[in-house]
């Protein structure tokens, strides 16, 4: 009996319980929520101010970390650019059979030349293969001692595709066909450079990543490093808030705050410092570029880039914050 | 606020056992005195109901509800509801008087203009209504503790901790303090004060409950 009356009168005050607390949420009032919020905000921004020195070389560990990545995807950016301009032909090389004579390959010719994706086909005869050959090689002797000409006929095939790295599969293809053709022994798509150029540039890119990755986990580190030491020097503070009813999140929120600003700092002197980087290279490597004979400005961050540098950053501060605060918090007890 | 506690045990992962089988009934409004041994377990007792600690056996009932019932989401909206006062003050020097006793409005998230008029109340009721601007540090040992006081008041608890208010005061000054938890207990706040100071707990003729080894060996009497 006294167990079953006990129970109910649970019942009846956890009600009584719930409500005085949704009493207390209904005095609750956003305008002063936000009021809390900005206070805060500027409170952590003070704190920083009280310790300069640490506060500082957090602040450009993080850019450092990130002017790195920032500066390679720069480099890529660049790269890419250079070789998205240039429109190149490209050609594909068909060695012919030696016993294939003049008639069948003219004939082959013919019939490539009138396909649609095909531009033109340059006709290169064995005798003048020789010729090239003796006038590139200076072996003229030695050429002269041979007995007969043991060059096969060459067929230029000029594709209507422009070469890039979209192209290149479908250039591809084509070489694939004219490879299959029965006077053909041997076909050799002359744009080897590209694929190269495109392996060189995927190396980069993944480099990029991967260090963007390794780099922006060392940023987490120093960010909770920086606010595990900041909880442990307010341990009091925590302790006294905790004991007189402050929510989780309530302690939580300076240190995130703080690991905000942390983030936005760093992105916002990692910006700076690729500015000044890329304004500084700029000059010898557009020089360099003109060397080439073609036109080039070098191109730096831009105003998106900087936004999503900041937005990186500033993420990645709060997330060391959560990670430091959440494990750091639940330790300071009574 | 209304306090059950029904054969309520506390064993550390150590093995110590520091409550063992305590049962009482602090009704609403009620004052009462905790007197026992240093380590008899009167601290651990205060932590159990202020949800810093979890009992391991037995069940305690607040208004009611058993706080085993409580989600750790819940046990900050519980802690509202209780003012404590520790021997060790644990204010914080770090900024003024006011803003000590200010921190738990702060922390419920009270609008500045009733926090501000709800600290000076809770100053002028300690006598420290001229030192709000104060760092903490400057002040006397007395003081320090009617700060404590102050800020354990601030937020109207229905339930008033307090673990050994009067620890290095000097018995004129401990005498204060103690009227002030009386004075408190007169407008229908419960009241529950550990002390080890038998000759002030018994003139202020209250209930007396004494924990011996971590059992309740006396309950209700005079000490």
């Amino acid at each position: 009996m006294p167990q079953k009356n006990a129970r109910r009168g649970a019942t009846r005050q956890s009600v009584k319980a719930t409500k005085h607390r949704w009493s207390k949420r209904s005095s609750f009032s956003l305008k002063h929520y936000l009021r809390q919020h900005q206070s805060t905000l500027t409170e952590s921004f003070m704190r920083l101010l009280n310790y300069p020195l640490a506060s500082v070389m957090t602040v450009m560990v993080i850019a450092i970390a990130l002017t790195l990545p920032g500066s390679l995807y720069v480099l890529l950016k660049n790269v890419q650019s250079i070789t998205n301009n240039w429109d190149k032909q490209s050609a594909i090389t068909l060695y012919l059979f030696p016993q294939v004579d003049d008639t069948q390959a003219l004939a082959l010719s013919h019939r490539l030349s009138s396909r649609p994706d095909v531009a033109s086909v340059d006709y290169i005869s064995k005798e003048e293969g020789l010729r090239d050959f003796e006038r590139w090689s200076g072996y003229t002797q030695l050429l002269s001692s041979l007995q007969g000409n043991p060059l096969p006929i060459v067929l230029k095939v000029i594709p209507k595709m422009v070469v890039s790295e979209q192209t290149l599969p479908a250039l591809e293809t084509l070489r694939e066909q004219l490879a299959a053709q029965g006077e053909v022994q041997n076909a050799v798509l002359d744009a080897q450079w590209l694929e190269r150029l495109a392996n060189i540039l995927s190396f980069g890119q993944r480099l990029a990543y991967a260090l963007s990755i390794l780099l922006i986990v060392a940023v987490l580190l120093i960010v909770g490093n920086t606010i595990r030491m900041a909880v442990e020097s307010r341990r009091d503070e925590v302790l006294v808030m905790k004991l007189v009813g402050a929510t989780d999140s309530y302690i939580r929120r300076p240190f995130l705050y703080m690991g905000l600003w942390f983030g936005i700092l760093g992105g916002f002197f990692a910006s700076l410092c690729i500015l000044i980087l890329s304004w500084w290279v700029s000059v010898p490597a557009e020089h360099l570029i003109e060397l080439y004979g073609s036109h080039f400005k070098l191109q730096t961050f831009n105003a998106d880039e900087i936004v999503l540098c900041l937005t990186i950053s500033a993420f990645v501060g709060v997330s060391g914050a959560w990670i430091a605060v959440n494990r750091h918090i639940a330790n300071i007890e009574l | 606020m209304e306090i059950e506690f029904q054969r309520v045990g506390k064993k550390y992962d150590s093995g110590q056992e520091a409550l063992s089988q305590v049962s009482f009934h602090l009704r609403q409004g009620e004052m009462a005195f905790l007197t026992g041994h240093s380590g008899a377990g009167k601290s651990t007792l205060m932590k159990l109901m202020m949800m810093i600690e979890r009992q391991t056996s037995g069940q305690i009932l607040v208004d009611g509800v058993d706080l085993r019932t409580l989600s750790r989401r819940a046990i900050p909206y519980h802690r509202r509801r209780v003012g404590v006062v520790f021997q060790n003050h644990q204010l914080l020097f770090d900024r003024s008087v006011f803003h000590n006793v200010a921190l738990p409005l702060q922390v419920s998230g009270t609008d500045p203009e009733q926090t501000a008029k709800r600290v000076r109340a809770a100053l002028d009721k300690v006598g420290l209504l001229g030192k709000e601007k104060y760092n903490p540090m400057a002040l006397s040992g007395g003081e320090q503790q009617r700060i404590g006081i102050a800020r354990a008041v601030v937020n109207k608890p229905q339930l008033l901790l307090a673990d050994e208010p009067t620890g290095n005061l000097d018995p004129k000054l401990s005498a204060e303090i103690m009227n002030l938890f009386q004075e408190f207990n007169n407008v229908g706040v419960t009241v529950l004060v550990a002390s080890h100071d038998l000759a002030l707990v018994a003139r202020m003729r209250h209930r007396v409950l004494t924990l011996n080894q971590g059992r309740m060996v006396n309950d209700g009497g005079f000490a």
